[in-house]
This record gives C-alpha cells, sequence and structure tokens, in this order.
C-alpha cells in the first residue's frame, strides 16, 4: 500500500491521491507539489482524495504547506471527495475549513461561485 | 502331507477287495454252516431212529430168548403139578419126582413139593423135600423144619394166596444156592368129595446165571452197553448184556436203572442221561419185556452213536473250507482286478499335495467306469494345471502391482511438503498429517511461500480413492505448485487449475479444495473454497470459529466456475485448521460419524495452537474414533498453519488477550509494527473506523518517538485487547519525553499565521479516549485507550 499520485493539469490544477497518504509517503506528495507551485502562480489547486484511504498528521501537513503557498495570494486549496475517516482527520486538525468538498459538483458550484464573486469585484 | 498320507495308506481292511471279500464271505459262510448244520441234524435224527429201531429188535430178541426158558419151566413145573392132582402118589416118591424136575431142565437150581397141612388135607405133617444143585451134585435139604416155617414163605403164600401158578420176584438166596434166583410156584390140589382141595405147591428155583448167560450171548448190535433188569418192585438184579460188563465200570447199573424206570414212567424209550449218571452224553433206551415185566436198558454214549453223522460232518465242514478258500481267492483276484486300477489312481492322486499339485495318470483306455474316471481326473488335472499357473501370474500380477502401488505411494508422498518446508517459513508453523484409506489416496494438502512474506496453504479431496483419485491428485498437485507459484491469489488459483482439470475430465473426477494465502507480515488471510468445509480458526484466547465464506463449486465440474475471495485477519499466535471430510465423516463401529462439532471441541480443548500437537490431537482421536484401529473408510487429513510472526509474543488473559511486538524504529519498522497492529485488531473483529483510529494513534505516536529520539531508541508497543476497549502501551528508553505535554496547536489561526506541524499529538488526543505517559526507570511509557465503540 502506496501513495498514487496523479497530476491533472487542468483548470484548476488537480492532485488525484490514491493510497496511503502518511509518514512515509507525504514526502513523495510534497516533491508534486513542490513541482505544482514552482509552475508559477496558481490560484486554485484541488486534491482529489475520493481513493485515499487513509491520511496521517503527516498528510495533512502537506495540505497546511500548499495552503500556506496559495492561499495567502487569495488562492484556494480545495479537497474533494474524501471518505469519512480521512474527512474525520481533516475536520479533527481543521486543516482546511472551508475547503472540503463531499462531491465534485459541490467543488463546481463553489468554484463558480467564487469566479462569479471575482467577476463582480471585477 | 496329513492328506497324502492319508490317501496313500488305506488300510488293508479298508480297501475295495477286502470289503468285496468280506461282504462276499459274511453271506457264504453263515449260509454254509446254515446247511452244514441242518444236515447233519437230519443225520442225527436217522441215527437216533435207527437206534431205536435197534433197541426194539434187540428187546424182542432177548424176550423170545428169555421167554424160551421161562415157558419150558412153566410147562414142566405145571405137568408135575397136574400129574400130582390126577395122580394121588404118596409123599415118599416125592423127591424122586423133584430129583426127575432137576434132571429135565437144567437151568432150574432147586425144586421142592412142599405139602399143604391142614384139617382138611390127606397130611398132617409138614412135609417139604428140596434138592438143589452143588458142585454137580444133588443136595438135599429138608424146608419143613420148623425154623424155616415154609407155608410162611412168600414163594409158598403167593401160590397158595392166589390159587394160580405164581412167579417170585428175584432174589438173592443167601445161605442157599448164593445165587439170584426166581421161583416158580404152582399150587396142586386133591380131588375130594368136596371138590378140589389145595394139596400143597410145587416150585422151581430157576438160576438167573441162565438169564445172564442168555443175555450175555446176545449181540449189542450199535448199542454200545445193555443191562437185563429186574422189574422195579424187586430187589435188583440187573445182568449186563452182551460185552457190556467189560466197558461199563464207569456207569453205576443201580443208577441206570433208576434212569431207565423214571423214563418208562414217562413213557420216553430214548433219551439222554441225565448228566449226574453219565458224565459223557449218553443216549439211554429202555423196553419193557412182557415176560416178567423185566427191562432192557441200552446205552450209547452219544458220539458213538452219532459218529457217523459227526464225521460226514467233519468231512463236510473241511470241504466247506477249502470250498471257501477257494470262493475266497476268486474273490480277491476279482475285486483286485477292479480296485487295481482304482489303487493306482489313489496313488496317482494322492501323489499330489501343496504347491505340486500335477500328477501323473495311468495310461491306456479302459471303457468301464474306472476309464471315465480317469478321464475325469485328467480333466481335473489339466483344468488345476491351468489354475494354478493362472494363479501364479496372478499372484506375480499382484506382487508388481502392489510394488507399483508402494512406489506410487512413495511418490505421493513426495508431492507433499517435507518438514524442512515448514521450518523455512519465517512467520507461521505449519503442521500436516494424512492418513490413507489404501496405499495411494486422494487427499492433498500442501504449503509454500510464495512472493513478498505470503504462505500459500491448500488441503484437496478428491472425490474417489485409490489409483484414480491419486493420479488426479497428482495433478491437482502440479497445478497447485506451477499456478500457486505465480503469485495468484487464492480465487484466481482455483480458477485457473479448476479449467486445465475440466479439460478432458471424462472420468468425471472432481476434488474439493480449500485454498488460502496468509501475508506473514500482517496475519491477512486470503481464502477461497471449492467446495471444501470451510477452515476453522482456533483465536489464540481458545475460541474455535468457522471462517465464514463464499464457497465455490468443486474442481473439474464445471469450465467457468469463478470462486469468491474471501478475505480475514488472523493474530499470531492463531492457528488455522483445514481438514478433508475424512476427519469429520470418520465412522465409528456404531455408525455415529466424528462430526464438525467434535472438531470443533477438540481444538477449544486443545492446551494451545502448536500446529504439530493440534494435528496430532486431530488425527489420535479420529482413528480413537475408529473403535481404536483405523479401517480403511476414506483418506484422511489435516492441516495446521499458525501464524508466528517473529518477535512478537502473545498471553492469554483473564479478560481477552495482549500482544507485544518489538518496533524497529525507522519508517518501515513503523509501517510493520502497524500493519500488525492493525491485523490483530481486525483478527478480533473491531470495526473499520476504529481500525483507522488505531493505525493513526499508532502511526503518530512512533513517528513522534523515533523524530525525537532520533533513531537509536528500543520501541516497543503492548496490545491488549478486552471486551470493551484497546489498550496500546508504548515503551522506548528513549530521553524522557512526554508527547501529551507538548504545546497546543492553534487550529484557529490564519494559514500564514498556522503552524505547519505539531497535528500528531492532536489527533491521537482526539481520537483516544484515555492517554497517559509516565516515565518509568529510562523508560517512557504512554498508554492509549481506545474503546471498540466510539464514544459517541
Amino acid at each position: 500500500m502506496s501513495l498514487k499520485i496523479t497530476v491533472v493539469r487542468s483548470k484548476p490544477p488537480t492532485l488525484a491521491l490514491a493510497g496511503r497518504l502518511d509518514t512515509n509517503t507525504a514526502p513523495e506528495l510534497d516533491r508534486e507539489l513542490d513541482k505544482v507551485l514552482a509552475g508559477g502562480r496558481i490560484e486554485r489547486l484541488v486534491f482529489d482524495v475520493a481513493s485515499l484511504d487513509y491520511l496521517s498528521s503527516a498528510g495533512i501537513r502537506c495540505f497546511i504547506r500548499a495552503r500556506k503557498a496559495i492561499e495567502p495570494g487569495g488562492g484556494k486549496v480545495a479537497v474533494v471527495n474524501p471518505q469519512p475517516a480521512v474527512r474525520k482527520v481533516l475536520d479533527i486538525v481543521k486543516a482546511l475549513p472551508g475547503g472540503i468538498f463531499t462531491s465534485t459538483a459541490e467543488l463546481d458550484a463553489y468554484l463558480d461561485d467564487m469566479q462569479r464573486q471575482v467577476r463582480d469585484k471585477d | 502331507m496329513g492328506a497324502t498320507s492319508r490317501s496313500l495308506s488305506v488300510r488293508a481292511f479298508h480297501t475295495v477287495r477286502a470289503r468285496v471279500l468280506l461282504g462276499v464271505l459274511a453271506v457264504t459262510i453263515p449260509i454254509y454252516a446254515g446247511a452244514l448244520y441242518m444236515s447233519h441234524e437230519a443225520g442225527a435224527r436217522r441215527l437216533e431212529a435207527g437206534a431205536e429201531r435197534d433197541a426194539d429188535e434187540l428187546a424182542a430178541r432177548l424176550a423170545s430168548e428169555m421167554d424160551t426158558v421161562i415157558r419150558q419151566i412153566e410147562g414142566g413145573i405145571r405137568t408135575v403139578a397136574y400129574q400130582l392132582e390126577e395122580v394121588d402118589s404118596p409123599e415118599s416118591q416125592y423127591p424122586q419126582r423133584i430129583r426127575g424136575i432137576l434132571a429135565a431142565w437144567p437151568d432150574v437150581y432147586g425144586s421142592t413139593i412142599a405139602v399143604e397141612v391142614s384139617p382138611d388135607s390127606a397130611h398132617t405133617e409138614p412135609f417139604a423135600p428140596y434138592y438143589f444143585r452143588r458142585g454137580g451134585n444133588l443136595r438135599y435139604s429138608d424146608l419143613a423144619k420148623e425154623s424155616y416155617a415154609y407155608n410162611e414163605q412168600p414163594w409158598y403164600r403167593s401160590a397158595v394166596d392166589g390159587g394160580a401158578p405164581v412167579w417170585s420176584a428175584p432174589y438173592y438166596d443167601r445161605g442157599g444156592g448164593e445165587t439170584w434166583m426166581v421161583t416158580y410156584s404152582v399150587p396142586f390140589f386133591r380131588k375130594t368129595d368136596h371138590g378140589r382141595v389145595l394139596a400143597g405147591v410145587v416150585t422151581a428155583d430157576l438160576d438167573l446165571g441162565a438169564m445172564r448167560r442168555a443175555a450175555a450171548s446176545v449181540s449189542l448190535g450199535q448199542f454200545g452197553m445193555g443191562w437185563l433188569a429186574s422189574p422195579p418192585a424187586s430187589e435188583s438184579f440187573v445182568a449186563p448184556i452182551g460185552a457190556t460188563a467189560e466197558r461199563s465200570a464207569s456207569l453205576d447199573e443201580t443208577a441206570i436203572r433208576a434212569a431207565g424206570e423214571a423214563m418208562l414212567e414217562e413213557h420216553d424209550n430214548f433219551a439222554l442221561l441225565p448228566p449226574e449218571v453219565a458224565a459223557e452224553p449218553t443216549y439211554l433206551a429202555v423196553r419193557n419185556l412182557q415176560t416178567l415185566q423185566w427191562r432192557v436198558m441200552l446205552a450209547v454214549p452219544r458220539d458213538e452213536l452219532l459218529a457217523e453223522a459227526n464225521g460226514l460232518l467233519r468231512r463236510q465242514t473241511l470241504w466247506g473250507v477249502v470250498g471257501l478258500l477257494l470262493l475266497a481267492t476268486a474273490v480277491w483276484f476279482v475285486a483286485a482286478g477292479v480296485a487295481r486300477p482304482l489303487h493306482e489312481l489313489a496313488v496317482a492322486v494322492g501323489s499330489a499335495s501343496g504347491d505340486e499339485l500335477s500328477f501323473h495318470l495311468p495310461d491306456g483306455a479302459r471303457r468301464d467306469e474306472i476309464g471315465v474316471l480317469t478321464d475325469a481326473l485328467r480333466r481335473l488335472r489339466d483344468s488345476l494345471e491351468d489354475h494354478i499357473r493362472l494363479r501364479a501370474e496372478s499372484l506375480a500380477e499382484q506382487a508388481r502391482l502392489k510394488h507399483e502401488l508402494e512406489v506410487a505411494a512413495s511418490i505421493q508422498q513426495s508431492m507433499l511438503p517435507t518438514r524442512d518446508a515448514a521450518r523455512n517459513l519465517q512467520a507461521a508453523e505449519v503442521a500436516a498429517a494424512l492418513l490413507p484409506a489404501r496405499e495411494v489416496g486422494g487427499d492433498l494438502y500442501d504449503y509454500f511461500a510464495i512472493r513478498d512474506g505470503h504462505l500459500l496453504f491448500a488441503v484437496g479431496d478428491v472425490s474417489d480413492k485409490g489409483i484414480p483419485a491419486a493420479l488426479f491428485m497428482a495433478r491437482l498437485s502440479a497445478l497447485l505448485r506451477v499456478l500457486g507459484a505465480e503469485g495468484h491469489l487464492p480465487d484466481r488459483l482455483l480458477a485457473g487449475i479448476n479449467a486445465r482439470l475440466v479439460e478432458g475430465n471424462d472420468a468425471c473426477m472432481f476434488v474439493t479444495v480449500g485454498c488460502g494465502v496468509l501475508n506473514m507480515s500482517t496475519g491477512q488471510i486470503r481464502y477461497a473454497s471449492a467446495g471444501h468445509e470451510p477452515p476453522l480458526l482456533r483465536e489464540m484466547e481458545g475460541r474455535v470459529r468457522a471462517l465464514a465464506g463464499e464457497n465455490g463449486a468443486a474442481i473439474g465440474i464445471d469450465a467457468l466456475a469463478d470462486y469468491h475471495l474471501n478475505e480475514a485477519f488472523v493474530a499470531p499466535g492463531d492457528t488455522l485448521v483445514l481438514c478433508t471430510d475424512g476427519v469429520t465423516e470418520a465412522e465409528a463401529e456404531d455408525g455415529s460419524l466424528f462430526g464438525a462439532e467434535r472438531l470443533i471441541a477438540l481444538l477449544g480443548e486443545a492446551p494451545d495452537g502448536e500446529p504439530a500437537s493440534v494435528v496430532r490431537r486431530i488425527m489420535d482421536t479420529v482413528v480413537a474414533h475408529t473403535t481404536g484401529g483405523f479401517h480403511a473408510t476414506d483418506d484422511v487429513t489435516a492441516m495446521a498453519v499458525r501464524f508466528t510472526p517473529p518477535g512478537v509474543e502473545w498471553r492469554r488473559e483473564d479478560d481477552g488477550a495482549r500482544w507485544l511486538l518489538p518496533v524497529e524504529p525507522s519508517a518501515a519498522g513503523i509501517r510493520q509494527a502497524l500493519q500488525r497492529v492493525r491485523g490483530i485488531l481486525a483478527a478480533r473483529d473491531v470495526g473499520p473506523d476504529r481500525l483507522h483510529d488505531a493505525e493513526l494513534i499508532g502511526e503518530e505516536l512512533l513517528t513522534n518517538i523515533v523524530r525525537h529520539a532520533g533513531g537509536a531508541v528500543r520501541i516497543a508497543v503492548e496490545c491488549a485487547l478486552t471486551k470493551g476497549e484497546f489498550v496500546f502501551t508504548v515503551r522506548d528508553d528513549g530521553p524522557a519525553f512526554n508527547p501529551l505535554e507538548l504545546d497546543a496547536v492553534d487550529l484557529d489561526a490564519s494559514i500564514s499565521q498556522r503552524r505547519v506541524g505539531g497535528l500528531g499529538v492532536h489527533l491521537v488526543k482526539e481520537l483516544a479516549d484515555r492517554c497517559s505517559y509516565a516515565r518509568s526507570g529510562d523508560q517512557n511509557v504512554l498508554e492509549i485507550s481506545v474503546l471498540r465503540a466510539p464514544a459517541s
């Protein structure tokens, strides 16, 4: 059991995580994350964790790192499709307040909404 | 050998010829003996009748002889009496007349004329001159002596009283003639005016010597002895007849006379003398002579009388014996002619014995029953020889098959894993036993390590016994090895084996297989069943349960059969038991089956789950169930697999169980420890949520410890499980460090303010139901309790 990371360079860029995200595998995600972040300013980053079975604090750190890199600039990090156990861990440590979406549709709606706000602001 | 000697030595008495001979003799001898007896009897009767006739003749002759004497004397004396009456001569002439009598009849010994003295008589004085012979001269004696009183004597009185001539009974004349005599007395009368008056008595004494001489001159004929005897009332006078005197010394004449009288009284003329009279059996013939009522008695020894008949009997017997001997000889040879070929046959057949059942039969074609028998025996021998040859070939064939079976059994045995195979396993102990019902069987067990620390184990039971089952089992074994080694999981493995075994399975054999793979790191079991009984799990604490799971079709039937992969976990110390139905269906003498309940109870009662002892316990109990001796009904196979990861200890406790796991201070070590803990909890039915929590808690704590101690630290996790909760006790010998006292992370800080780490301890505190820390000696001791069911 290990971690499988699929980077989807769509808009917004999405990292699909499958397997276990723990002390052993968190460095792999950190490396992918570095590559993604190095590619330029990112406004939104989505972690699709539908296939993530296990998440420990080491993994949460990755999410918080991403947030620290993106959100201060007004960006947004979102986690979508968490399994209950993963959701529970994320909730306990308040890793992504308001950034957890139970489905892609919910995320899309949120993102559309954000888009509209930005347009309105513009 | 006993049969041989008996058949070869028929005792002479039992031979056919002896039996024929004895049979013939048994009939002929009585018949011949009877004929001899009757012939002899007839001869004897004839001789006896002849003897009687002789006796009659002899008696007649003797009577005639005696009559001649008697009549002469009677006539003469009566003439004298007549003359005395007619011519009344004076007394003085009486002596002259008396001498005249004596002169006339030489047999007359003496004579007298005694006068009657009475008033009517002319005589007044007794007068009785008596002349008798002595030494060739006549002597005179006067009987008229007073002392004698002749008129009182019987010879006088009988004639006077009777008035007629009378013979006296014989008497011995003592003092007179000293001889046996009879006296003839004739009265004479005188004519007077009153008629005839008794004048006296004339007598003549007859010397019985004359009788004796007459008797002696008579020939006895075939009689050896004879006697002339006086009438019974008289004194006993017996005169031997013929030459009797020479040979009658042994016989008492008086006794013979008495016996003769007794016979006459019974009108018996011819009889055997009683033995007290004659020691030698002797016939006596008795005849009554009219003359004077005398008797003639004739005796002859029976042997003498029957000499002729006896001689004939001897000759006939002799010839009879000779004839019987001739008959016996003839019969003997005739019987021998029949019996010899029989005997030869008996000897020929009797010589066959033991393994040498061939025998030589007499040649030559006979057309009788012997020939038929010989032909029959020849056919019997030939077919017997054929049978013996076939039997020998069959035995050789059997021996060859037996040898092949032994080799086959050995080969089959070699298909089973060796004990070494079990020894080389890292984290499992395995033991198995197979008791085939026959030399080779259709049961199979196998286990071997496959990729990544997995152990594959399987038990199979082919639907039959013996060679077909063994061959099918061999194919199964090979497929199991080849496909199993490729790393397929049990569901695909069984499907693959099934697809190959269905092909060309014209014999319609099938096999049930239970197959599992044990992950020797985690204790995960993945299991598939092709119609096999579910495996039993004996938990370390002693509880026994069947591993639930979906079952599939037996292998070999349906090419498209697919199998479900069942999953389960075992904790270290747990033992998995797989059996064939030879165990549960082992039948006792009374028909009762061993049964699954009994097996479950047996496993529960086992002191621990050590595979070798568990398997031995199963096999011993099954064998004992089949009444002390295993009798072949079905192959019996049992296999036990215990999960024994190295370094892990386990202990049964009153309210649960406890495992102790060393943790290598590295990412991989932590990973392995967590897998094991997860496996233990899963094996004890902890739900997936709590499994996740437990793993998370473990990872956060262990990661913290390793990070804080910097690598060189010894860590051990103790996992205690009760009904309601599980408790992790983590010990490490690193520097004193209480992670529970770390500063709390401000979860609500803005993202730019927020710390990246420090979330682990927070997670632990949140997920656990109770946490505590203590520094014990040089060890940090963290104790984390988690309820099986979350508090809310």
